[in-house]
């Protein structure tokens, strides 16, 4: 009984500590987004302090930072659902016809720097007359989410039983009925999965938006930026707008974290 | 009756479209800097006056660079008129031919050494708009506690530091931190007689160079805040803010913001600001254009783009931006100018007139490969710094990185060529 409790208290110890060490970053940059810039520099820290909106008036108010989260978002979600449409599919063609190559390709053009793309991106798009549009943007950040949803998706339907569809179709249905109607059904935390990591891999993209995007289509990580300036940093800004662009991420991760550690674990057992 | 309509909206699609064509549109970049600031306020002014539109982009410095040098390098860029760094990307850009050079401005206002950087053959590139120099931030009030005059001099300098460094208040501060240190100890090494590159080779392992970095590494290395190495301005300045260094040197520019009550702890009456000390060498502290503003080569509306430059550089923009927001612009006239000066700060105007008159025009080795040039003397200031200036590794080292930073110049065929 004894030994219950101090092995109990021990492992509560050890959780507290290690929540404290992950979430102090997490507490600062909030405790900071409510200070004046005077309080966020004092030495020592302050922990009790007359909070102040001013810094979220500034992001708010003074900049138009709605626009850039609804770029984002809108950048964020289109690419992650054309992935979705070509991706699914092509994951499913992978897991049952073992094409490894084409799996790989896809792989490499996610391991390949980013930043070796932008060049042939810029000149395309600007030839195109694509710059500074939604289309550019989206296009670039499927770069990001299609090798995402396929890799994830692949082994998550390699890890559906094959007997699942081939009932489906002794019954008369086509492959593509038997895909619609039973295995997606079935990868439900797979979909969520891929779907929650590309989509913020992409909303925290920075390297595509910064040549693709211009002042109509900036996103939310490049707008950071705007308030640090030369040889000035507003860090009571830098906090608010590091706040808002993490609450939706945390929020989807909240949501659907239970179906992501399924999704992600699901295709591993299954060799 | 339907026809006479078609031809009616032809017609008058005709004169939108004439009209539209009409229109020049130029694209500008600017950089989040307080002239980029002073500029996007004030272009619905030019729009209205010169009926060219202007489609404006503002970034950060980092991200600005990489915009415009991938747009440039892909040769299919819509910019025309743009923010640069001179010390940082003029020789690059023109290199690659991304300047337009500016035959026809009028440069008679600006000073001769802030040209020469961005003057190739007999042909200037850049306009020079903002500069900044080195001087020394120091709190009057614990000087006076302790019964010090302002240092002066290198040895008053390491003096005055030793008597205010305790274990509350570093005595002393500037960058410590590699890359971002190497323009601060500029000023440091000119005033020991040293300098970073002479006709085109690396020279920073003299024996007054190395005299300078053993200098500097040990005022930082005894008498710096604690994780001095990982410090550069932004780290810095609100350390400096919370009152827990005596003296700082730096550029001019962050004046304004430790003397502002809603940034700083420490009183403003209680923050001086006066020149550079003199080393063993004399008193020659950095004075550089930090900002100015270019056309690109590939404009297709070159006429607006001068209209604009014209306007944005302009003698009355300097006025403002000197006499409104305490910008320290590179324009002469606004220097001479009493009824904006009466509104400049004092501290700022005395040191600018000994910094323009003996200064040096660089505060980093200027060659094309910059960057990991910084990268390669910072090197050598680290180690001066972690071992109080004492290394017995550090001409080693310099040599070393002598012969890494030659290469540079040789791979960009700068080596030799002054």
């Amino acid at each position: 009984m004894k030994r219950g409790i101090i092995a109990r208290s021990a492992f509560l110890t050890i959780v507290i500590l290690a929540a404290l060490v992950l979430l102090f970053p997490f507490f600062w940059m909030l405790s900071s987004s409510f200070k004046t810039q005077v309080d966020i520099i004092s030495w020592p820290p302050k922990f009790l302090f007359s909070p102040t909106l001013q810094n979220y008036q500034r992001v708010f108010g003074e900049q138009d930072f709605l626009r850039y989260f609804l770029n984002s978002t809108i950048i964020g979600i289109s690419s992650v659902g054309v992935s979705l449409v070509l991706g699914l599919p092509a994951a499913y063609s992978i897991a049952r016809f073992s094409q490894k190559r084409l799996s790989v390709f896809i792989l490499v053009a996610r391991l390949m720097p980013g930043i070796s793309f932008l060049m042939p991106w810029y000149i395309i798009f600007s030839r195109l007359g694509l710059m500074d549009s939604y289309t550019a943007l989206i296009l670039s950040h499927m770069l990001i989410a299609l090798p995402v949803v396929v890799w994830i998706m692949s082994s998550y339907f390699a890890s559906v039983p094959r007997e699942m569809e081939e009932s489906a179709m002794v019954d008369g249905a086509t492959r593509q009925r038997a895909f619609m109607s039973i295995i997606l059904p079935l990868s439900g935390p797979g979909i969520v999965t891929a779907t929650t990591l590309s989509f913020i891999f992409s909303w925290n993209n920075f390297m595509f938006s910064q040549v693709l995007s211009m002042e109509r289509t900036k996103t939310l990580p490049i707008a950071v930026y705007n308030f640090v300036s030369y040889a000035e940093v507003d860090w009571g800004a830098v906090m608010a707008v590091a706040v808002a662009i993490m609450t939706p991420a945390i929020i989807l991760t909240m949501i659907f974290q239970k179906y992501v550690v399924k999704g992600l674990t699901m295709g591993a057992v299954k060799g | 009756m339907r026809r006479k309509a078609i031809l009616a909206l032809v017609v008058a699609l005709a004169i939108v479209a004439t009209a539209t064509a009409q229109q020049k549109e130029i694209r500008v970049l600017l950089a989040n800097h307080p002239y980029g600031d002073l500029l996007k306020s004030a272009i619905p002014e030019f729009e209205a006056s010169s009926g060219i539109k202007v489609n404006l982009e503002q970034y950060q410095e980092g991200q600005l660079s990489t915009k415009l040098a991938t747009e440039f390098a892909t040769g299919s860029s819509t910019v025309d008129v743009f923010m640069t760094r001179p010390l940082q990307e003029t020789k690059m850009f023109y290199k690659n031919g991304w300047y337009q050079p500016l035959a026809s401005y009028d440069f008679a206002d600006f000073p001769k050494a802030s040209l020469g950087l961005v003057s190739f053959g007999s042909k200037t590139y850049v306009v020079p708009i903002v500069t900044e120099w080195q001087v020394l931030y120091y709190r009057i009030d614990l000087l006076k506690k302790a019964g010090l005059a302002v240092p002066t001099t290198f040895a008053d300098l390491e003096a005055a530091a030793k008597r205010l460094n305790s274990a509350d208040v570093a005595g002393f501060a500037s960058r410590g931190k590699g890359n971002p240190a190497v323009t601060q100890m500029s000023s440091f090494l000119y005033n020991y007689g040293g300098t970073y590159l002479d006709k085109g080779k690396a020279v920073f392992n003299s024996k007054a160079a190395l005299d300078a970095i053993r200098f500097y590494g040990k005022m930082l290395g005894t008498y710096g805040p604690a994780g001095v190495t990982a410090m550069s301005w932004d780290n810095i300045m609100p350390v400096f803010q919370a009152g827990k260094i005596a003296m700082w040197t730096d550029a001019s520019v962050f004046y304004s913001q430790i003397v502002d009550p809603a940034k700083s702890q420490v009183p403003a009456e209680s923050v001086g600001i006066a020149n550079f000390p003199a080393g063993p060498k004399g008193n020659t502290p950095f004075i550089v254009v930090s900002w100015g503003m270019a056309i690109s080569k590939k404009t297709k509306s070159l006429d607006a783009a001068q209209t604009f430059l014209a306007w944005a550089t302009s003698a009355d923009m300097a006025k403002r931006a000197l006499g409104n927001q305490q910008i320290t612009v590179a324009r002469n006239s606004p220097w001479l100018d009493k009824a904006v000066l009466a509104k400049v700060n004092p501290g700022l105007i005395e040191t600018r007139a000994y910094a323009a008159k003996n200064g040096v025009p660089f505060d980093r080795p200027y060659m094309s490969a910059v960057g990991e040039a910084r990268d390669r003397i910072g090197e050598v200031i680290i180690e001066s710094i972690n071992t109080k200036g004492e290394s017995a590794n550090l001409e080693k080292k310099a040599n070393d990185m002598v012969v890494k930073v030659n290469e540079l110049l040789e791979d960009t065929g700068e080596y030799g060529v002054q």
